[in-house]
């Protein structure tokens, strides 16, 4: 469960940028939203606010006004616990992966959760095994193709259980054969799918969809409705 | 992306004598080795480091002999810089020695990169780090931050590779500021990626219990 209570986020403009109070851009404007579907999509156009909208649920981005609340904890004042709950997907597998091997990265995740490094590496072993990558535990992380890098990513922040998974266009780097794998994958990861995609038949793939538009949200509603507003939002 | 974690002395997993080796005893030889060379600085001793330093890769490690000179290939611009120095303002049996130290440190201490997991290292460094608590340090942030930047090497080395193809590509191979100034922004734009990640996974994080109140 997600909410947004009367959330607006503000930043510094950019020189040059087109910039309203103060010098200030705002990139989302009095948002409220109760989001409790199972798969949420949230689709728009570039720089419509999507991914801050993504970033505002756990917590790396804080409303400039206004509450928002994962999992039943302001992300304001629980900040970390949210992040324990919240996983995030990011849109170039590369960004969110840190260690050098897939392996050690799905230990990273695990430290917090299990001291003894033996029960650690077991404990890692199995997660990369349900998602079918163990043989690629210990490749580099550069030579795994871009299928294999985004299921790893899948795998290392599902290591720790959220309950609630976002996810950053998580298929936009992908061929057909991985993107189907992919939202495939994200099906089991947690109880509750958030995701921002631009492709329509993914969108399609979800209980509600949100189309957002200069930071508002200008559609929510069924995914076949919002997909067919956003057509004709992008024809106009 | 191109990554280069081997040219760079990072784990290479096998089953060597030194990958079942404990770290504390990789530790303590690769140590003891760069210590007693370093000390004593006479040629002989220098020689022998580099004896066994390279011996410890190829046969303790089973590191082939090619992958070792491409470990240490990177170095060589510096060395030779090193040694032609110190061959003009010393001598030549100086220069040995100093570059012959440096490169034993080197490949002391790539003995253990190479055949230490980086958790197991993380491990290590969180371990050796525990007293950074009496001053209200986080250990395990140490060794997170360690960890990154041996994760970061090979990122950059690649990165400077792209970077060069790209300029080759538009005929700028000759610009230093075709070459730099990429390498420069994708070090910063790479280090901002890296800490929104560690964020959203809530690593590096305060271990202490949130005050809702606050």
């Amino acid at each position: 469960m997600i909410e947004f209570d009367r959330v607006t986020v503000r930043v510094d403009a950019d020189a040059g940028a087109p910039s309203g109070i103060d010098g200030q851009r705002t990139l989302l404007h009095d948002l409220t939203l109760s989001l409790q579907e199972p798969r949420i999509a949230i689709i728009g156009a570039n720089g419509s606010g999507k991914s801050t909208l993504l970033k505002l649920i756990n917590g790396l981005v804080l409303p400039t006004s206004g509450t928002v609340t994962s999992a039943g904890l302001d992300t304001r004042r629980r900040g970390r616990d949210v992040r324990r709950r919240v996983g995030f997907i990011f849109t170039d597998p590369l960004s969110q992966l840190v260690m050098p091997t897939g392996r050690e990265d799905v230990e990273l995740s695990l430290r917090g959760r299990i001291k003894r490094p033996a029960e650690r590496r077991t404990a890692a072993e199995n997660v990369l095994r349900r998602f079918g990558i163990a043989d690629l535990a210990d490749r580099s992380i550069y030579d795994l193709s871009g299928g294999e890098r985004q299921l790893l990513a899948i795998a290392v922040v599902a290591a720790v259980e959220p309950s609630i998974l976002v996810a950053d266009e998580p298929t936009t780097l992908l061929d057909l054969r991985n993107e189907n794998r992919i939202r495939e994958t994200l099906r089991g990861v947690a109880d509750q799918l958030v995701f921002t995609t631009h492709n329509l038949s993914f969108a399609l793939d979800s209980e509600r969809c949100l189309v957002v538009d200069g930071g508002r949200v200008a559609f929510d509603g069924a995914p076949t409705d919002a997909v067919d507003f956003y057509r004709s939002l992008c024809a106009a | 992306m191109r990554g280069h974690g081997n040219l760079l002395g990072l784990y290479v997993p096998g089953r060597s004598v030194l990958h079942r080796a404990p770290l504390w005893l990789k530790v303590f030889m690769s140590l003891a080795l760069s210590a007693v060379v370093l000390a004593a600085r006479v040629p002989e001793l220098t020689a022998v480091g580099l004896v066994a330093a390279s011996l410890g890769l190829t046969l303790g490690a089973r590191t082939p002999a090619a992958q070792l000179f491409r470990t240490v290939l990177p170095l060589l611009p510096v060395l030779g810089v090193l040694a032609v120095y110190h061959v003009i303002a010393n001598g030549l049996l100086p220069a040995f020695v100093t570059t012959g130290n440096i490169l034993t440190c080197v490949l002391a201490a790539r003995t253990v990169t190479l055949t230490t997991p980086g958790q197991e290292l993380l491990d290590g460094v969180v371990f050796v780090a525990r007293p950074v608590r009496v001053v209200g340090g986080d250990p395990e942030r140490f060794g997170l931050a360690l960890s990154i930047l041996l994760r970061s090497i090979p990122y950059l080395a690649g990165s400077l590779l792209d970077v060069r193809d790209a300029a080759r590509a538009r005929g700028l191979e000759r610009s230093v500021r075709a070459s730099v100034v990429p390498v420069v922004i994708n070090a910063v734009a790479y280090a901002h990626r890296t800490g929104e990640a560690l964020a959203a996974r809530g690593l590096g994080e305060d271990d202490r219990p949130e005050d809702p109140g606050a």
